[in-house]
């Protein structure tokens, strides 16, 4: 109680002095808060996100998928195998040691010691040819070298070199247990981090060095995870936050018709499917059978009626802008000729299956798992379903316990070929290809035009290779496309432009957000 | 005289009947279980069978609403369902686990409660310092753990078909030991009473004595706390369900009814969530107040506690 | 007495023990912690590595022995989420709860007895029928289901109260962030408290008046009345302070209810509590911090109950023979 006279004694000294510029103090509520400081602890939206909050890569996406140059001026190919990368002048880390050539070759050093970034840098490497010039190169010819160049975040090397208060490295990648990185930053980004209670609440505060003098204005965030869809969308309307990320369908018109409260939503990347496991249900191997699957699905009824409109129906993986995106293959919902195509395979009567889906991972996926029950029991096919929290669900879906089981998909590399690598090439342990494919499909086309498409760098003839591994999945039915999520932000109308700072990955540039 | 007569002038029945407030909950109870265990019979809908569900009915509003649909009197939910059905078929089941965990409650503490009672020392010792383990784990611990065994032992596919019995199994094994230190504190007033004394000294076997003469005496308070005890076992039910650990989605219960409902209770749709709330509410109170009245008609000595 | 005290003390461990193991056993099947600590494209292989590395690859028995080891030392493992001892994170957590705990006891402690011994003494007012109908109804409503209509009414149609959080912290003593020292935290405090004594204040009135009814039959209490003492002081002193140790010890044994309903509670509110924590960790696989947030509730609802045992052992020596009533 003691606090209150000194409380009231501020108050009046405030109020009191001369006006001056109130700070511009971002109140932000996220489902989840970033697991660590250290940006290389896990490669996760959530991780992405905070590293574009303190860290800055080299080259950024911009709302059009386009390359914008950030801490890499500009860069060239000097041939197939390497990319050159000029760095800007004088650049600050928080701890007031300047961006040099040499801080990206020890983050990209690294990232390959990371297990979470190893496997996309496989066959990386990088060389300092000056000061502020880089070179990294590949083992093999990649057409993605500069979409991986967004995933490179520079640390500062000095601060993060010698050994700690418990005698650790500094440099460390702890997941599990307390170390200097998971505890310290020194990035170039826009804020540094100013107190960090995990699952509870996070400020950060503007860097005053910070390169980009054309950027945003807020001088504060204040980051609060609130998990309850519910009790974040209502945070929102009561004017306790300014910002929301995910927003639930369910609450998208009562956000629009707010005028507390302004609706952000994009047509997003991931895709949400269901595979049907040929291994354990014989019946899935015909693919009339699978064809059926697909015509019994109402993707279009789906997205209407449980994503409130706010989601794609999709025929395909790639979503539109993806270079193996084919327009013509569309969802196909036919219910009468589903029937025929049950009955030609011989299931007239239908058959009963298995199915499982998780409850906590994508937009109300669990409801869409029940219609799904719903719309296949209508060709004969009963459905009996578990549903269960993600920290449960990959567990099972690896060891493919069920018929048929749901996974959603985004390409960390914003490319069609990441789809078909984790989700539709042959599952193979060794090389780790088709390591979410538990529908079991394999077909060597698609292995061999996807492997060669990796490899090809006239984007041209690429995206004419991706392209035809869509169509072939697409008439072998070797899964059910549902819909892509729509990414959705809710914010307040004080913030000018919101609408500017989101992109379809998802890593909103609070940097460049303006206040009013 | 006829056996009607003979049950009116009855004491219970008497005293039953001059209570205007049990009659009532009597009679509201009565009717819920017939809606509920009637419910394929009365229920205009069946919830179970996905395949008259149509996603496009999907949140329908009240019949009375603006956008009601003479189909569906209460509306639907999420999923396209009629709310009156599935809050029919709901209550079912809320009901079956909350009697079915009530008589594993019952019967797993009366044997720990005699045995504990009767033979005490080292026994009863250890029996106590078990019920002590059992209710450090809250129902939740006991839902993670039962439902972690069972995946393992009956795989994916089954889960829908033997949720009620294992909902049934976990709030029986997580609330017995309320009955076990009921019945043996009487246990312990009975043993002391002359009647035991002779019938052990007349050489009756332990056993006899147990069933026959103190089990008996241990009745009432084990009738009494066991209507409070359903209502009970139905709001834990409701409760796990609440927190995802209950019945399946494609099988609900009242209490994962206003689960579901709950993300939409914000943007209007309100009555997904609040005439299974209501169900619930009206049920509970329902086997509270005859519990109220059937304890104040007994008036035995209970375990406090 | 000492001997008891020792063999009470002995089974307390003994059941410490059995906790460890059954929670132990748990932590096996709730999740696999390496896929929350990992990207999804992360292979196979390396998720092996990891799980190796972190000794989840060692038998149950040798796992929960080296468990049993550092718990003996007060050392529960690290949480995999928070990168910090569990038992730290408990403990950061306790404050949220046990104040939430406190300001709902307040609250059911002013209510419950003034109306309780009221109900007792004037059974046949309408008043005391009221407060008996209110709290039947109370006891049958649900604590979620009180807390979502809490949130709907007061913070989202009349927008008075916060819904969620708690509020504007002050660190009033080392580890112990307390919201009851501000105007703001204690605004926060108001919807979760009620929804929290919602249960519990329906069930001691009506335990009180019980009580109370049963005590002022006694003779004693006829025959402070016979020697024309003030009723207000034959109800307070003589009848009410006769009422309060059976009252105390079913709070005592409604802790692990108590415990339950704060889970709840503080998941519809968002209170970062050890409910809201529990819950999470869950969700989150973070199968440590489960494990030691359970031996943590074990570890004092066992020392409660030992302490309660052996109070009864000094004031009642019968049940040191006859075991606790």
């Amino acid at each position: 109680m003691r606090r209150f006279p000194l409380l009231l004694l501020a108050a009046m000294l405030l109020a009191v002095s001369p006006a001056m510029a109130a700070p511009k103090v971002l109140r932000l509520a996220l489902d989840a808060d970033p697991v660590s400081m250290d940006p290389h602890v896990q490669l996760s939206g959530g991780m992405l996100q905070y590293s574009h909050l303190v860290f800055d890569p080299l080259v950024r996406w911009t709302q059009d998928m386009q390359f914008e140059p950030r801490l890499a001026e500009k860069w060239e190919r000097i041939d197939d195998l390497t990319m050159r990368f000029h760095l800007r002048h004088g650049v600050k880390f928080h701890s007031g040691n300047e961006l040099t050539a040499e801080d990206v070759v020890w983050t990209l050093n690294r990232l390959l010691r990371s297990t979470d970034f190893k496997g996309l840098f496989d066959g990386f490497s990088a060389k300092a040819v000056d000061k502020y010039t880089v070179d990294i190169s590949t083992r093999e010819p990649y057409g993605l070298l500069l979409n991986m160049a967004t995933y490179i975040f520079p640390m500062d090397s000095k601060f993060y070199t010698g050994t700690d208060e418990k005698g650790k490295p500094k440099d460390a990648i702890v997941k599990t247990d307390w170390s200097f990185a998971n505890e310290h930053e020194s990035g170039t980004g826009p804020f540094t981090v100013a107190l960090r209670e995990p699952g509870q609440k996070w400020i950060l505060k503007r860097f005053a060095d910070y390169w980009d003098k054309n950027s945003g204005n807020i001088d504060e965030i204040i980051l609060t995870p609130i998990p309850e869809d519910a009790t974040r969308v209502a945070a929102l309307l009561a004017g306790d936050v300014d910002f929301i990320s995910p927003v639930p369908p369910q609450d998208y018109d009562r956000i629009d018709n707010a005028k507390d409260a302004k609706l952000i939503t994009m047509d997003g990347t991931r895709v949400i499917t269901l595979q049907a496991n040929m291994k354990r249900r014989p019946e899935f191997q015909d693919v009339r059978v699978r064809t059926a699957l697909n015509l019994a699905i109402n993707n279009e009824g789906i997205v209407k009626r449980i994503m409130k409109g706010r989601a794609k129906a999709a025929g395909q993986n790639s979503p539109e802008g993806y270079a193996g995106h084919n327009p013509a293959l569309t969802p196909r919902y036919d219910l009468e000729k589903a029937k025929a195509l049950m009955k030609e395979a011989g299931y007239e009567k239908g058959f009963t299956v298995s199915m499982i889906a998780p409850n906590n991972r994508y937009v109300n996926d669990e409801k869409i798992a029940e219609a799904v029950v719903g719309m296949l029991a209508k060709i004969g096919i009963k459905v009996e379903l578990k549903t269960m929290p993600k920290a449960q669900y990959w567990d099972q879906f690896d060891a493919q316990v069920a018929d048929i089981q749901m996974i959603g998909w985004h390409s960390d590399t914003e490319d069609s070929a990441n789809f078909f690598e984790y989700l539709n090439m042959c599952p193979n342990k060794e090389t780790g290809k088709g390591q979410y494919n538990s529908a079991n499909y394999c077909n060597p086309k698609v292995d061999e035009l996807t492997m060669a498409a990796n490899k090809e760098t006239d984007l041209e003839k690429r995206a004419k290779m991706l392209q035809e591994v869509e169509t072939i999945l697409y008439n072998d039915a070797a899964f059910i496309p549902l819909h892509w999520q729509m990414l959705s932000w809710a914010c307040s109308p004080k913030l000018k432009n919101a609408d500017k700072i989101v992109n379809v990955m998802n890593f909103p540039y609070f940097g460049d957000l303006i206040m009013e | 005289m006829g056996w009607w007569q003979r049950l009116r002038r009855s004491l219970l029945v008497h005293s039953f009947l001059q209570d205007p407030l049990a009659v009532a909950s009597a009679v509201v109870l009565l009717v819920l279980l017939i809606a509920s265990l009637g419910a394929p019979w009365i229920a205009p809908y069946n919830p179970y069978d996905p395949s008259t569900v149509d996603i496009l009915d999907s949140e329908i509003p009240p019949i009375w609403m603006p956008d009601g649909d003479a189909r569906f009197l209460l509306g639907t939910d999420t999923q396209g369902r009629d709310m009156l059905s599935t809050m029919l078929y709901g209550m079912r089941v809320s009901l079956m686990i909350g009697i079915g965990a009530v008589v594993l409650q019952a019967a797993l503490g009366i044997l720990v409660g005699m045995a504990s009672g009767y033979f005490g020392k080292k026994l009863d010792a250890f029996l106590m310092r078990l019920t002590d383990v059992q209710l450090s784990f809250s129902t939740y611990m006991v839902a993670i753990f039962f439902g972690a065994i069972f995946q393992s032992a009956f795989g994916m596919g089954t889960y829908e078909r033997l949720a009620i019995p294992l909902l049934i199994v976990i709030i029986g094994v997580a609330e017995w030991p309320q009955y076990a230190r009921t019945v043996r504190a009487s246990v312990l007033a009975e043993k002391k009473k002359e009647y035991v004394e002779a019938a052990r000294v007349a050489g009756l076997s332990t056993s006899r004595i147990m069933w026959r003469h103190i089990l008996p005496n241990t009745m009432t308070p084990v009738l009494v706390i066991s209507t409070v005890q359903v209502a009970n076992a139905i709001m834990s039910e409701a409760a796990l369900s609440f927190i995802g650990l209950g019945m399946p989605v494609t099988r609900p219960s009242l209490g994962s009814l206003i689960k579901a409902g709950f993300d939409y209770i914000f943007s209007g749709s309100w009555w997904i969530t609040l005439f299974p709330g209501i169900a619930l509410v009206i049920l509970i109170l329902a086997i509270n107040l005859l519990g109220d009245w059937l304890r104040d008609y007994l008036n035995p000595k209970i375990y406090k506690g | 007495m000492f001997a008891f005290a020792i063999r009470r003390i002995v089974q307390a461990m003994l059941v410490m023990l059995v906790i460890s193991i059954l929670g132990f056993s748990i932590k096996q099947s709730v999740g696999d912690p390496i896929r929350e600590l990992t990207g999804i494209s992360v292979s196979e292989t390396e998720r092996e590595a990891l799980r190796q590395q972190l000794g989840l690859n060692d038998p149950f028995l040798v796992q929960w022995a080296r468990f049993v080891k550092n718990a003996v030392h007060g050392d529960l493992g690290n949480s995999f989420y928070f990168k910090r001892p569990a038992m730290e994170v408990i403990l950061s957590k306790a404050p949220a709860t046990l104040e939430l705990v406190f300001v709902a006891s307040i609250i059911v402690i002013v209510f419950s007895v003034p109306i309780g011994i009221y109900a007792a003494v004037k059974p046949t007012s309408w008043l005391s029928r009221i407060c008996m109908g209110a709290s039947i109804v109370g006891v049958s409503i649900p604590v979620f289901l009180t807390a979502i209509l809490l949130i709907y009414v007061f913070s989202v149609q009349l927008g008075w109260l916060p819904a969620y959080g708690r509020g504007e912290l002050v660190e009033i003593f080392p580890g112990w962030q307390s919201g009851l020292v501000t105007t703001d935290g204690l605004l926060h405090l108001i919807l979760p408290s009620i929804a929290l004594s919602s249960i519990m204040l329906p069930l001691f009135i009506r335990l009180i008046r019980a009580e109370m009814k049963e005590v002022l039959e006694a003779e004693y209490i006829k025959f402070a009345r016979a020697k024309g003492l003030r009723e207000r002081r034959i109800l307070l002193v003589h009848a009410f302070k006769n009422t309060l140790l059976p009252v105390i010890t079913v709070g005592g044994v409604q802790l692990g209810t108590m415990i339950a309903f704060t889970i709840l509670t503080e998941t519809v509110f968002n209170w970062q509590g050890m409910g809201s924590m529990f819950i999470e960790s869950i969700n989150r696989a973070d199968t440590s911090l489960t494990v030691a947030y359970m031996v943590f509730v074990g570890f004092v609802f066992v020392v409660v109950n030992t302490v309660v045992d052996l109070i009864y052992g000094v004031v009642n020596p019968m049940v040191r023979i006859a075991g606790r009533k």
